[in-house]
């Protein structure tokens, strides 16, 4: 009602009540908006059915009718009166102009008894109630073949739909299932009415086995569905959903100012496990190789075998000593000439002759020191010599 | 010992870790006894026709995921390569090493020699002691158990491994005080393997051919170890029900039940097994577990932001809500984050600098039905004892 905060809780269940309400009516309507679009109608149509059942022969007047109704908005009011006396439902008194009286009509009523345990049940009742009336049909001596077929067919149609409608809401979401809840109670005892219903007409005619076979399979995928979809609610009613029970202050305040034990406590006696991870031998091959790689190690050179006191002395004298010893090594090897061959000043003395050649190498090298090498096309070979294989060369003193 | 002990002592093993054996005692059904030499020893769990966890890989199954895998990995290499010192032999026992040995062979592995690696290096061999894959004491490194799980075939592979890591850089180790080490060291001269052969569940898998024998071990082992729940549509053994039904046989020998969310299974702990065993986490691990629960499911349930009916959640707990307005202590409650989120308890969430915090882990596919459900109630008894709906828990309960 419009004075009422409308809010999404409020908005939901009515949406559910009216769906009922367009199913129920599917099968007459004349087009998709025949049936009411809130709830409030059709207790506005109550209201009125109860006062009429009220004044008993005294019937209703208008304003009487609108009294009974002055909980409701005026002009709802008068819009649901317009419409239930077009369809009938409440009638003059008698048919004449400016009939200031009305009654109800004994259809509707019932009908709307009908509605509204529809609504409560969605349709169990009806089931069972159907399910006793067949019963009892099929038990009749009267009852021909014909109809106990006919009746048969017509369960095992109905069984069937219940049943996909079922699958249907199991395979849905959960919300919906949870709406649809009512239709699954029960359903037990109406598989065991259907099956004793299916045994009376099997053993009352036995040749309509093809039709009871159809029927036994309509009440097994019956049961089936609705086995599944009573589990799957029963699996999703406790596990989280009442958490929704408690306000989220509460559960704030209850994480903010609990102690550790009472937290704990939440948690006694679950039982969870060890970390216990998996190290696969080939998954640990594989962290190694990609393992971030190291700065390769830089190998120690050989060292010589000689005997050697190494550059430290060499290093540690000044430059110009090292240029002066240079200097002295070219002398000693010219001995006051101006051009010596190597093959001369180098003898058989492989080791000490490469370390004078590297001498001499540095001095020529040094522009600042009046010694060159100079290099001749010429090589000897003699495997008996050390060494085997010989350039031939001089040092010079270069002319200033 | 009974079948039903055993169950519980599979139960005990995976809660807990490694059950300890008092002296001669022998291991339960379907267990391998690590027996060291005063004859107590450890048991704990194989696994059917010499599977391993790495069996989830072959089937593209995601197992539960290692915290910081490929450093975890390495220091085990580490470790490996410290302790197992005889190569002819299995590489558990081995012998103890000092952990700085272990520590020098993982900087000459990565090259690194910063704090900052030896911090991660530290964590990640807490890691593995709380995992039962190496054991750590007085500075000294083994083995731990789970190392006699490799199987015998990967040695190969194993040892190849050690070969081609580096010895560590040693002169900055007290090479000699190692040994002074080993010898005060409690239990120095390791034990050996006994049993183990079996899975205790040759019985049941012996009816089955070798293809359908492969399948439901293949289920097996991805049920008991995936992080997720298991598509059926992957596994023959948990698409067929017949199958199906001798995989939950094989299960409850280990005290575990299978769990179906919708077209998903994974395994849990038997609600009858769980009751008889003590739940493994400390208080400050349960309370602060409570917290995460509180902040990342109820409170997102309770706002209607939540729809899932599930004890995971997509919101997480940040964590300076953690730190800041809740009455455990931040040390506790730091060391209680690192255990959980090693178990599989929590997920850490990252998302940019200041965001991210926890969400409750892949553990909590594992709850049952009825574990859910107690959970969700003790959640209420201890948030709202005074609301109508903890008096309504109570009620059932003391009826139950």
């Amino acid at each position: 009602m419009s004075e009422e905060p409308l809010t999404l809780d409020a908005a939901l269940s009515d949406e559910a009540v009216l769906s009922t309400y367009r199913r129920m009516f599917a099968a007459l309507a004349r087009d998709s908006g025949a049936v009411v679009d809130d709830p409030v109608l059709v207790d506005i149509a109550e209201t009125l059915f109860t006062a009429f059942a009220e004044a008993g022969e005294e019937w209703l007047t208008h304003e009487q009718m609108r009294h009974a109704c002055r909980a409701y908005p005026t002009d709802l009011f008068e819009n649901r009166l317009r419409v239930l006396k077009g369809l009938g439902a409440i009638r003059e008194v008698f048919p004449k102009p400016n009939q200031l009286r009305y009654r109800a009509s004994f259809t509707s009523v019932v009908g709307l008894m009908f509605i509204r345990r529809m609504m409560d049940d969605g349709g169990q009742s009806e089931m069972h109630r159907l399910l006793a009336l067949e019963d009892l049909n099929v038990a009749d001596p009267r009852t021909t073949m014909e109809e106990a077929r006919q009746s048969a067919v017509n369960l095992a149609r109905a069984f069937r739909l219940w049943a996909l409608e079922l699958i249907t809401l199991t395979t849905g979401t959960i919300e919906e299932l949870r709406e649809q809840a009512p239709k699954l109670w029960g359903t037990e005892e109406i598989a065991r009415r259907a099956q004793g219903l299916h045994a009376t007409i099997l053993t009352r005619w036995p040749s309509l086995d093809r039709v009871c076979t159809d029927l036994r399979a309509a009440i097994y995928a019956y049961s089936d569905a609705s086995r599944r979809a009573a589990g799957r609610l029963a699996e999703s009613a406790g596990t989280t959903r009442n958490l929704t029970l408690l306000p989220t202050e509460t559960w704030r305040t209850f994480a903010q100012t609990a102690s550790r034990e009472t937290l704990a406590s939440v948690l006694d006696g679950f039982l969870f496990d060890a970390p216990a991870p998996w190290h696969d031998p080939a998954a640990i091959a594989r962290a190694v190789d990609e393992a971030p790689r190291p700065a390769p190690a830089q190998p120690t050179p050989p060292r010589s075998a000689l005997p050697d006191p190494g550059p430290s002395s060499v290093l540690a004298e000044p430059p110009e000593a090292a240029v002066q010893r240079l200097r002295e090594v070219a002398e000693s090897v010219l001995g006051g000439a101006d051009r010596v061959a190597l093959a001369d000043a180098f003898g058989g003395d492989w080791p000490a002759a490469r370390r004078l050649l590297a001498d001499l190498t540095t001095i020529d090298l040094r522009p600042d020191l009046p010694y060159r090498l100079v290099w001749s096309e010429e090589l000897s070979i003699d495997p008996e010599r050390e060494p085997a294989w010989l350039s031939h060369g001089f040092l010079v003193r270069e002319c200033s | 010992m009974g079948a039903g002990d055993a169950a519980v002592a599979h139960a005990r093993v995976r809660a807990h870790g490694p059950l300890r054996l008092p002296a001669g005692a022998p291991a339960p059904e379907g267990m391998a006894r690590l027996t060291f030499p005063d004859s107590t020893g450890l048991a704990l769990g194989v696994w059917p026709d010499g599977a391993t966890p790495a069996l989830l890989e072959e089937h593209q199954v995601p197992p539960v995921p290692v915290e910081r895998a490929g450093e975890t990995r390495r220091v085990l290499a580490a470790c490996l390569k410290c302790c197992w010192t005889d190569l002819s032999a299995d590489p558990w026992p081995g012998s103890p090493a000092p952990l700085e040995r272990v520590l020098g062979t993982y900087r000459a592995l990565i090259g690194r020699t910063d704090d900052l690696m030896r911090n991660w290096a530290i964590g990640a061999l807490r890691r593995l002691h709380d995992s039962a894959w190496i054991v750590l004491s007085d500075g000294l490194v083994r083995l731990g158990p789970r190392c006699a799980l490799w199987p015998v075939s990967a040695h190969a592979q194993l040892k190849e491994l050690v070969r081609r890591l580096p010895e560590p850089a040693g002169d900055d180790l007290t090479v000699v005080a190692d040994s002074d080490l080993v010898e005060t060291a409690p239990d120095p001269a390791g034990g050996r393997v006994e049993g183990g052969e079996s899975a205790g569940l040759e019985d049941l898998l012996e009816g089955y051919d070798e293809r359908h024998r492969a399948e439901l071990v293949a289920a097996f082992m991805a049920v008991e170890h995936a992080a997720e729940p298991v598509p059926e549509a992957r596994f023959a053994a948990l698409r067929d029900p017949a199958l199906r039904r001798a995989l939950a046989q094989m299960l409850a020998r280990r005290g575990r039940v299978l769990i179906q969310h919708r077209e998903r299974w994974i395994s849990g702990y038997d609600d009858g097994v769980a009751a008889r065993l003590d739940g493994p986490l400390s208080e400050s691990e349960r309370a602060v577990l409570t917290l995460v629960l509180v902040h990342s499911v109820a409170i997102p349930r309770a706002e209607g932001v939540l729809p899932e009916d599930t004890w995971l959640s997509p919101h997480p707990t940040p964590v300076e809500e953690l730190r800041r307005h809740t009455q455990v202590p931040i040390g506790e409650l730091e060391a209680a984050l690192r255990s959980l989120r090693h178990a599989g308890l929590l997920t850490q969430v990252k998302a940019g600098e200041e965001a991210g915090g926890y969400v409750p882990g892949p553990q909590f596919h594992r709850l049952t039905p009825a574990a859910r459900r107690r959970l969700q109630e003790e959640l209420i008894l201890a948030a709202g004892p005074q609301t109508p709906l903890a008096a309504a828990v109570r009620a059932r309960r003391a009826a139950g």
